[in-house]
C-alpha cells in the first residue's frame, strides 16, 4: 500500500479550481464539507468492517469516490474507489486495509493544505 | 464571484432538483445552479427526492444513480408511472467509472445522463435542452387548451356549444344512473325572437341572445350548464333537481326575463319572454338523450301553444320513492298535529 500512497498527489487544486469556477473561498467551503462527509464516512466504514455489511461498505466508497472526484483529489478518490471495490467483492482484508489508507491519504491533504496557506 | 460571463440567466427562478447523497457534488451543484437562475430543492436520498418530484411545479431533475433509499433509474420508472400532468426533465448523474446500463436508465424514464464529476459548460447546455422541451409542452397544452375551448363554446353566447351540453347530459345521466341523485332539464325559447330581430336587425338578436345567456349564468349554481341547442333555443342542464327544484328553477328564470332591461346598442327593446319546456330524470321510465330531449320539447310545444311565457313540465312516471317520500312528509305531518 505504501508505494501507491505517494504515487499520486493529494490535490490538483488548478483542476478543482478550474471546475468549481475559481474561487478559492468556495473552494475550501467544499473542502470544509468534504471534511465533515469524510468523519462521517469513516464511522460508517469501521461499523460496517465490524458488521461484515458489505453493502455499506460498497455504497460509502461510491459516495467518497464522488466527492473526491469532484474536489480533484487523487489519491483519496482511488482509495474510495479500492474500498467501493472491496465491498463489491465482498472482501473484509481489503476492506480493513483500504479503510487505513484513506486516513492516511487523508492526513496527507490536511498536511498538504497547511503547508499551503 | 460574480464574473459577467458566467451571470447567464435563464428564466427567472426555474426549480429545479438536486437529488445527490454527496454533500460535496450536491452543494457544487447548487451553486452553478443558482448562478444560473435556477432555484434549488435538494435531496440527500430516494425517498425525499421522491416527494419533491411529485411537485407540479417541479419540471427538471438531476438524479444521482446510485441514492440510499431509491435509486436514480427507479425514481425514473415511478414518476414515469405516476402520470404527472406536465412533463418532468429527468437527467441521471453516473460515476464516470461504475459499471452502469445507459439503456436501463433510458429504458427506465430518464431523457437524459451525464457522468460525474460534471462538466458544467455541459451540464448547463443540457439544461437548455431541458427547457427547450419543456417549453414545447407547454406550448402545445396551452394550444390544446385554446382549441378545447373552440371546440365546446358557442362562439357569440359564450354558452356551451350543443356538442359539449350533449356530452354533460350523457355524464350527467350516468351520474344518475349510478348513484340515484336526479337531475332536470330545460329546453328554453325566446318568444319574440323574430321580432327583435325584425326591428333591431340580426345584430340586435344577437345581444340580446347573449344579454339573456348573461342573465341565466348571474342566476344559476356555478356546477348548472347552459348550452345553445340551436338559434334561439337554450338547454340548461341542473344537476342534482327533483322535479320540483326544476319546476322553482324554471320559473324563477322566467321572471328575471320579464324583469329585466334588454338593451340593444344602449336602448331598451321591448320586453323579452321565455317559454320553457322542463323535465326531470325522477320523473321519467326511461332516462336516456333521446326521451330527455323529446319530451322537453314536447313540453316546450305545448308552452308555446298555450300562450308562451310559462313553463310545462312533462313526465311520464312517479317513481314509488318520491311518492312514498311526499307519504313520510305527509304522515309526518299529520302526526306532529
Amino acid at each position: 500500500m505504501s508505494e501507491k500512497t505517494n504515487s499520486l498527489p493529494p490535490i490538483n487544486k488548478q483542476e478543482a479550481l478550474e471546475r468549481i469556477g475559481g474561487e478559492e473561498e468556495f473552494l475550501k467551503e467544499l473542502l470544509d464539507i468534504y471534511r465533515t462527509e469524510f468523519e462521517k464516512r469513516c464511522q460508517e466504514l469501521e461499523k460496517a468492517i465490524d458488521e461484515k455489511n458489505y453493502q455499506v461498505i460498497q455504497e460509502s466508497g461510491h459516495s467518497l469516490k464522488g466527492a473526491s472526484a469532484n474536489l480533484s483529489l487523487p489519491a483519496l478518490r482511488e482509495a474510495a474507489y479500492e474500498m467501493e471495490t472491496a465491498g463489491k467483492s465482498q472482501d473484509l482484508e481489503a476492506a480493513k486495509k483500504t479503510l487505513k489508507r484513506l486516513k492516511l491519504e487523508f492526513e496527507r491533504l490536511e498536511d498538504f493544505l497547511n503547508q499551503s496557506k | 464571484m460574480e464574473k459577467g460571463s458566467t451571470k447567464i440567466s435563464v428564466r427567472q427562478k426555474f426549480p429545479l432538483l438536486v437529488a445527490e447523497d454527496d454533500p460535496v457534488t450536491s452543494r457544487l451543484l447548487e451553486k452553478k445552479l443558482k448562478e444560473w437562475g435556477y432555484s434549488v430543492y435538494k435531496a440527500e436520498n430516494g425517498e425525499k427526492a421522491w416527494e419533491i418530484l411529485r411537485k407540479p411545479g417541479l419540471r427538471i431533475a438531476l438524479l444521482d444513480w446510485m441514492m440510499p433509499g431509491i435509486e436514480g433509474p427507479q425514481l425514473c420508472a415511478r414518476l414515469r408511472q405516476a402520470k404527472k400532468p406536465r412533463y418532468t426533465y429527468l437527467i441521471l448523474l453516473t460515476a464516470k467509472d461504475t459499471s452502469f446500463d445507459i439503456i436501463q436508465g433510458l429504458e427506465a424514464g430518464a431523457d437524459d445522463y451525464m457522468t460525474k464529476p460534471v462538466n458544467f459548460l455541459e451540464l448547463k447546455a443540457r439544461l437548455q435542452t431541458a427547457q427547450r422541451i419543456i417549453g414545447l409542452e407547454d406550448r402545445w397544452l396551452q394550444v390544446q387548451k385554446k382549441l378545447t375551448r373552440l371546440a365546446t363554446t358557442d362562439p357569440l353566447t359564450h354558452a356551451w356549444n350543443r356538442r359539449a351540453i350533449m356530452r354533460f347530459i350523457l355524464e350527467e345521466i350516468n351520474r344518475c344512473q349510478r348513484d340515484g341523485r336526479p337531475f332536470g332539464l330545460l329546453m328554453i325559447d325566446l318568444d319574440n325572437f323574430k321580432q327583435i330581430n325584425d326591428a333591431y336587425g340580426h345584430q340586435g338578436g344577437d345581444q340580446v341572445l347573449r344579454q339573456v345567456v348573461r342573465l341565466f349564468k348571474n342566476n344559476l349554481r356555478t356546477y348548472d350548464r347552459i348550452g345553445r341547442y340551436g338559434g334561439d333555443e337554450l338547454i340548461i342542464l341542473l344537476p342534482s333537481c327533483n322535479v320540483y327544484q326544476t319546476g322553482t328553477v324554471a320559473s324563477h328564470l322566467l321572471e328575471l326575463a320579464r324583469k329585466n332591461n334588454f338593451n340593444v346598442r344602449g336602448r331598451t327593446t321591448t320586453p323579452v319572454t321565455l317559454s320553457i319546456g322542463a323535465v326531470a330524470s325522477d320523473t321519467l321510465s326511461q332516462v336516456n338523450l333521446d326521451s330527455l330531449i323529446m319530451t322537453a320539447d314536447r313540453a316546450l310545444y305545448l308552452a308555446k301553444k298555450l300562450g308562451r311565457d310559462r313553463v310545462i313540465i312533462f313526465g311520464d312516471s312517479v317513481k314509488p320513492e318520491i311518492r312514498e317520500k311526499q307519504n313520510v312528509r305527509k304522515n309526518k305531518f299529520s302526526s306532529a298535529d
